[in-house]
């Protein structure tokens, strides 16, 4: 029987196709509560547009996955050495539905405010975890199985996370380059689609790149260094220039936006604020209690609680909704870590031992997984390194954030403080036994 | 081991790779790092998984990537082979600060830049591979083995290619068997 197929308007891919296979995913609870979840947490707060939602972006992430994976297994497109990684017709339709899911649930193991209040998990718990639970809970597995052919659960979870979170799960060299169309760390299409969607609704243009020729020249090649056969998403040589764009725009994306301090100030704001809420100070990892909190809880009861001065939570919450947040003392600059690369540190260090603790916090957040080598087929059909043929990627800097943060009332004296003392806190302490 | 004293190994390491002329790039430093960590024993705390070369630390990684940040390292294309790992302009600053740690853990750090430091990225992933499958069956299992778990996990790795890491794996424990005995020799003295 032909499957109806469906059409979403979309700002950053236009229209997202899905059939109805695919429209049974998008109806289902786990996804649906991706509406309340915010993709940039509070970030509203400072870039006003940015009230996007996982549900939109996990559309997007489909929509790119589909068209990756068309354009890396065309037979015309497919390396004489990978032809043998390619499973049969059969198999790869079966792989290509499985790709789509994956990429379309690969968000659902995600907490009120995305990533904010992450560390809340009890130990070994991640959102992907939950992501994972969810994709194998009796809910979504009836799903699995009531479609033609049935989908295996485990293969959704293993494209949707990974092998770096799945570490003691082996991966096909096939299901490695498949889990890398969605999660990869180079030409991963969650990324491309966060780029394009988070510089979209905050109104900044550094997250802009052309993906549409980046996904046409995407393949399958193996790694170009020392004779290794590992297979890999890589480039055609034409797309070296997107491929520049793509890791500059991130790399932009990260300095100007997402370690914004005032963002980030309000990201331990809300944590500080979840921990005194939730129960025992955790996240639970039961999957009922997971489903039914989202942002529009948390919402609710930061607005109760910041006119509420009894509670323990009140002065987080009010900070938040009062705007009332903490201000930037120090911030990581060029000069002092010349003399001290842990210069923010030694600040927090020293303003704790002056200030009200509790009313002092660091900060310090650097850009992972930045990818800047991966395998390019020239134009005479050499597979060689990207950093070979691009000097931008050799240059290409890492962003990184270390902050220290004052309460309002005390960052007139704390600036005094610092501007008098500088010199002595960075400097360098000798190493003791 | 706190986060700046790793970052001081890291130096260290790096340092020595690139005197012994290696080529140093990351598959090198992430080997090397998993050597001195499983087999030196020397407390870096990273989380090896079994990854496309063999022995694998996502963490490191970030760490890598971290260090270039601050200066610490930076990356020296070296066509055709990609880019060795070299050290940076802050890397000074970490030396000066950590001449203890470093010192601690120099003949370590040179005992797997000597060895491991000149071998190919194939190379690595067997040894490194081979010393993963010891680690797992247990020193006491015979090469036979252990060879043919090699062979599960990376299957690309033929029986004799898998067979002469395992051997190299077991000359490089009893190596560090040497090592660990002179040390406590000194602290005995000390």
């Amino acid at each position: 029987m032909p499957k109806h197929f469906h059409e979403i308007r979309d700002p950053i891919h236009v229209f997202i196709r899905l059939d109805t296979d695919e429209r049974s995913v998008l109806d289902s609870r786990p996804f649906q509560r991706l509406r309340y979840v915010h993709q940039l947490a509070l970030t509203y707060l400072v870039y006003p547009g940015a009230t996007h939602r996982r549900f939109e972006h996990s559309l997007g992430v489909m929509e790119l996955a589909g068209r990756v994976f068309d354009i890396v297994t065309a037979r015309d497109n497919v390396d004489s050495a990978m032809r043998d990684l390619l499973p049969t017709d059969d198999a790869l339709r079966y792989w290509r539905r499985v790709l789509r899911m994956a990429a379309l649930c690969h968000d659902i193991g995600h907490l009120p405010f995305s990533h904010a209040g992450e560390e809340l998990l009890p130990e070994g718990w991640t959102h992907e975890r939950l992501t994972s639970e969810n994709i194998r809970s009796d809910e979504m597995q009836n799903i699995w199985t009531a479609l033609s052919p049935p989908l295996r659960a485990d293969d959704i979870v293993k494209l949707a996370v990974g092998p770096k979170v799945l570490r003691s799960v082996s991966f096909s060299d096939w299901e490695t380059v498949l889990a890398e169309i969605i999660v990869g760390n180079a030409f991963g299409v969650d990324r491309m689609d966060y780029l394009l969607r988070d510089s979209y609704h905050a109104g900044v243009m550094y997250g802009r790149f052309d993906h549409f020729r980046l996904i046409d020249t995407l393949r399958i090649l193996p790694p170009g260094e020392d004779g290794d056969r590992t297979p890999m998403l890589g480039i055609e040589q034409g797309g070296l220039q997107s491929a520049e764009a793509l890791l500059l725009a991130r790399y932009f994306m990260f300095a100007q936006l997402y370690f914004h301090p005032v963002r980030r100030i309000y990201d331990i704001h809300l944590r500080d604020y979840l921990r005194a809420w939730l129960h025992a100070g955790q996240y639970s990892i039961n999957l009922t209690d997971h489903l039914s909190l989202t942002d529009n809880d948390v919402l609710f009861a930061i607005q109760r609680a910041a006119r509420d001065s009894a509670l323990p939570e009140h002065d987080p919450a009010r900070r938040i909704v009062e705007r009332d947040h903490f201000r930037l003392l120090y911030e990581r600059n060029p000069i002092d870590i010349r003399t001290n690369i842990d210069a923010a540190r030694a600040v927090y260090k020293a303003a704790c031992d002056t200030f009200p603790e509790s009313l002092v916090r660091y900060d310090s957040v650097v850009q992972r997984n930045v990818p800047i080598d991966f395998p390019v087929l020239t134009s005479d059909g050499r597979i060689v390194s990207s950093l070979d043929l691009s000097d931008t990627l050799n240059n290409v800097p890492v962003a990184k954030a270390d902050y220290v943060f004052i309460a309002p009332e005390h960052r007139d004296t704390a600036k005094r403080w610092l501007e008098t003392n500088r010199d002595t806190i960075i400097a360098p302490k000798e190493e003791v036994e | 081991m706190e986060r700046l004293q790793r970052v001081a190994v890291i130096v260290s390491l790096v340092e020595k790779l690139n005197s012994k002329g290696s080529w140093s790039g990351e598959t090198h430093v992430q080997k090397t790092m998993y050597f001195l960590q499983e087999l030196l024993r020397v407390s870096l705390e990273y989380d090896f998984i079994l990854y496309k070369h063999g022995p694998y630390s996502f963490d490191l990684s970030d760490d890598i990537t971290a260090m270039r940040a601050d200066t610490l390292l930076k990356l020296d294309p070296q066509p055709p082979y990609g880019p060795r790992i070299v050290l940076g302009e802050e890397s000074e600053q970490v030396k000066r600060r950590f001449p203890k740690t470093i010192a601690q853990y120099n003949a370590e750090t040179s005992f797997v830049a000597e060895r491991l430091g000149p071998m190919r990225v194939v190379e690595l992933e067997r040894v490194a591979t081979a010393l993963y499958v010891t680690r797992e069956l247990g020193e006491s299992a015979d090469c036979e083995s252990r060879a043919r778990r090699v062979r599960e996990l990376k299957p690309h790795i033929s029986l004799e290619q898998a067979c002469d890491a395992l051997r190299q794996v077991d000359t490089f424990i009893e190596g560090a068997r040497t090592l660990h005995a002179a040390h406590q020799n000194v602290s005995a003295h000390a």
